[in-house]
């Protein structure tokens, strides 16, 4: 049970963060030098300040989704005392893609979408919480039943609404179906940007009530804790950075079940000290699978999402396999 | 006559759509220890529950030191009353030393980690506990015995004055049953504490306690000094089966049984 001190971790964590970055960055369909790049004089240094100018958003991008959703599935596996806890798996991120395709289909503004996919995130987690309540109490089976079920009930939705969209709108529901960085602009990286520090912000101030729920909600609630307003709190929390990851980047499956996973195995499991890793390792995390996205097949682009799920699902399976 | 540290008169619960406390009356001293009878969904449970603040109660009232518990804060509550619930599943590792410290949760300001103070404390109630050496090890991987006593050292941690404990005793070996039982008395008397101690065991109850709260569907039907309260009466009415003193011990009747296996 040793776990690295929370400075150094944390300094390793964001390391590796800068250097999957840097490697991601440079890498894709066309190879971009850092060394030109800095160098900045010529044909070599205008092309890289091009490359430079459509690359970085995205990597940016990928980098705050990745956060999103690392941190929304951390907090929500330290709530539900449950490791197959992740806002694909519970049907969040699909209610994020009817809220932000809703948002779509009337004609919303790209800005306001994080707004509708929150209201969708919100919906899904409480439908699920109410659809896996049995005897006062949230029941892990039940939970992720729930998630299954309302993941197919959001497909359905968004099959039904592709059909009727039509031109560019349907094209952006298949971005939300698939998940895809494809369309980062410098405005999407700066609109996103706040939404993962409220997030981190709201769950770091519950890390302390986070912890305690790690032997139970009764236990908790022994402890002094107000766990009706901590579940709320979090829910809406992972709900928000749900919402505004999928409305810029669409359903991204299993970084929120994959990160939290491995954060622990490495730093220990005391959310006060935890949360924030989750931020910096699930950006590495999505940067890098985006990265893989952009240079396996280029110049064609595999779906990032089936980067992350070819790496989720075996996970998955295997936590499946352990879980009592 | 003072008033007792917990007052309750016609305390009510419900437990989803079933009542769980039908018209509780208990009143317990300062430094009184409680065992608290009662068959399988008598609402034990239940009230030890509503006293630590896992459930609420839905109507009666129940005061803790003159005053109505539901109108104290909540962590002011647990910084005075420790629950011990009888079995918890942890998911994921913790170190039993992180798990103590949890007993300090209600004293600390929050969000900073706990001060040297706060593990002082943890090590010192792990000590009295006899798990000091426990500290670094998974709470996961304890045996049952081991794990009753981390969790009786979190409430020490706790530094309450009262103690409520699930069924402490449920499925311990003798051995450990033992250790655990001297334990608590041990801190029992040396902190003077109040103890509620819900249990199965009617023999545990006629040797450590000094009274004995008994309790039937929801509802109290007898209370006081030990030898008041446990009486082949009020155990047979109690329990729905009769029993019979036999040398100082309690025992039910079995027309099936071979005689003296069924002591409870």
């Amino acid at each position: 049970m040793k776990a690295l001190s929370r400075g150094p971790a944390l300094a390793a964590g964001a390391l590796l963060l800068a250097a999957v970055l840097a490697i991601a960055f440079s890498v894709g369909g066309v190879h971009l030098s850092l060394a030109d790049l800095a160098a900045g004089t010529g044909e070599a240094g205008q092309t890289a300040r091009m490359l430079a100018a459509l690359r970085l958003p995205r990597v940016l991008l990928a980098a705050l989704v990745g956060a999103c959703l690392a941190l929304a599935g951390a907090a929500l596996q330290a709530l539900l005392k449950n490791p197959l806890a992740d806002p694909f798996l519970l049907g969040t991120s699909g209610g994020a893609a009817v809220g932000a395709a809703c948002a779509a289909l009337v004609g919303a503004s790209p800005l306001v979408s994080p707004a509708f996919a929150f209201v969708g995130a919100t919906a899904a987690s409480l439908g699920v919480a109410a659809l896996a309540r049995r005897g006062g109490r949230l029941d892990l089976e039940r939970l992720l039943l729930a998630g299954l079920i309302a993941n197919a009930f959001f497909s359905a939705l968004l099959l039904a609404a592709f059909s009727i969209a039509s031109g560019e709108a349907s094209r952006t529901m298949l971005f939300w179906m698939m998940g895809s960085l494809s369309d980062a602009t410098p405005g999407k990286v700066a609109a996103l940007g706040p939404y993962v520090l409220a997030g981190l912000a709201v769950l770091l101030g519950a890390a302390p009530r986070l912890n305690l729920f790690a032997v139970g909600e009764e236990s908790a609630a022994a402890l002094g804790v107000d766990t009706e307003r901590t579940k709320r709190v979090v829910f809406l929390a992972a709900s928000l950075l749900t919402g505004a990851a999928v409305a810029f980047a669409g359903v991204i499956g299993f970084v929120g079940l994959l990160v939290p996973h491995g954060v622990r195995a490495v730093a220990g499991n005391d959310q006060r000290t935890l949360l924030p890793r989750p931020a910096l390792a699930g950006a590495a995390l999505l940067v890098a699978a985006d990265a893989v996205s952009r240079a396996a097949l280029a110049p064609a682009e595999l779906p990032i999402g089936a980067i992350t799920a070819a790496l989720g699902a075996p996970l998955f399976a295997w936590l499946l396999l352990r879980t009592p | 006559m003072t008033a007792a540290l917990i007052e309750a008169r016609g305390l009510l619960a419900r437990y989803g759509p079933s009542l769980a406390l039908d018209g509780l009356d208990a009143s317990i001293p300062a430094g009184d220890l409680v065992a608290v009878l009662g068959e399988n969904g008598s609402g034990k449970s239940s009230f030890l529950k509503v006293l630590a603040r896992v459930l609420p109660a839905t109507g009666g009232e129940l005061t803790f030191d003159g005053r109505p518990l539901a109108e104290t804060p909540r962590r002011a509550t647990a910084r005075r009353i420790a629950y011990v619930p009888q079995s918890v599943d942890l998911v994921f590792p913790i170190r039993c030393l992180d798990l103590v410290l949890q007993g300090r949760a209600p004293h600390g300001n929050g969000f900073v980690a706990e001060t040297p103070g706060d593990r002082r404390r943890a090590l010192e109630a792990m000590r009295a506990c006899d798990v000091e050496g426990l500290a670094d090890r998974d709470a996961k991987a304890l045996s049952g015995g081991e794990r009753r006593r981390v969790f009786l050292a979190r409430a020490l941690a706790q530094e309450a004055e009262v103690w409520l404990l699930d069924e402490p005793t449920a499925g311990l070996d003798p051995r450990h049953r033992l250790e655990f039982l001297e334990t608590l008395w041990r801190a029992h008397q040396d902190r003077r504490t109040t103890v509620l101690i819900v249990t199965h065991e009617i023999g545990l109850a006629a040797s450590l306690a000094t009274s004995v709260l008994l309790l039937k569907a929801g509802r109290t039907i007898a209370r006081g000094a030990r030898t008041d309260v446990l009486t082949a009466e009020n155990l047979g009415r109690a329990f729905g089966t009769p029993f019979e003193r036999r040398g100082g011990r309690f025992e039910v009747r079995s027309e099936v049984l071979p005689s003296s296996t069924s002591e409870p």
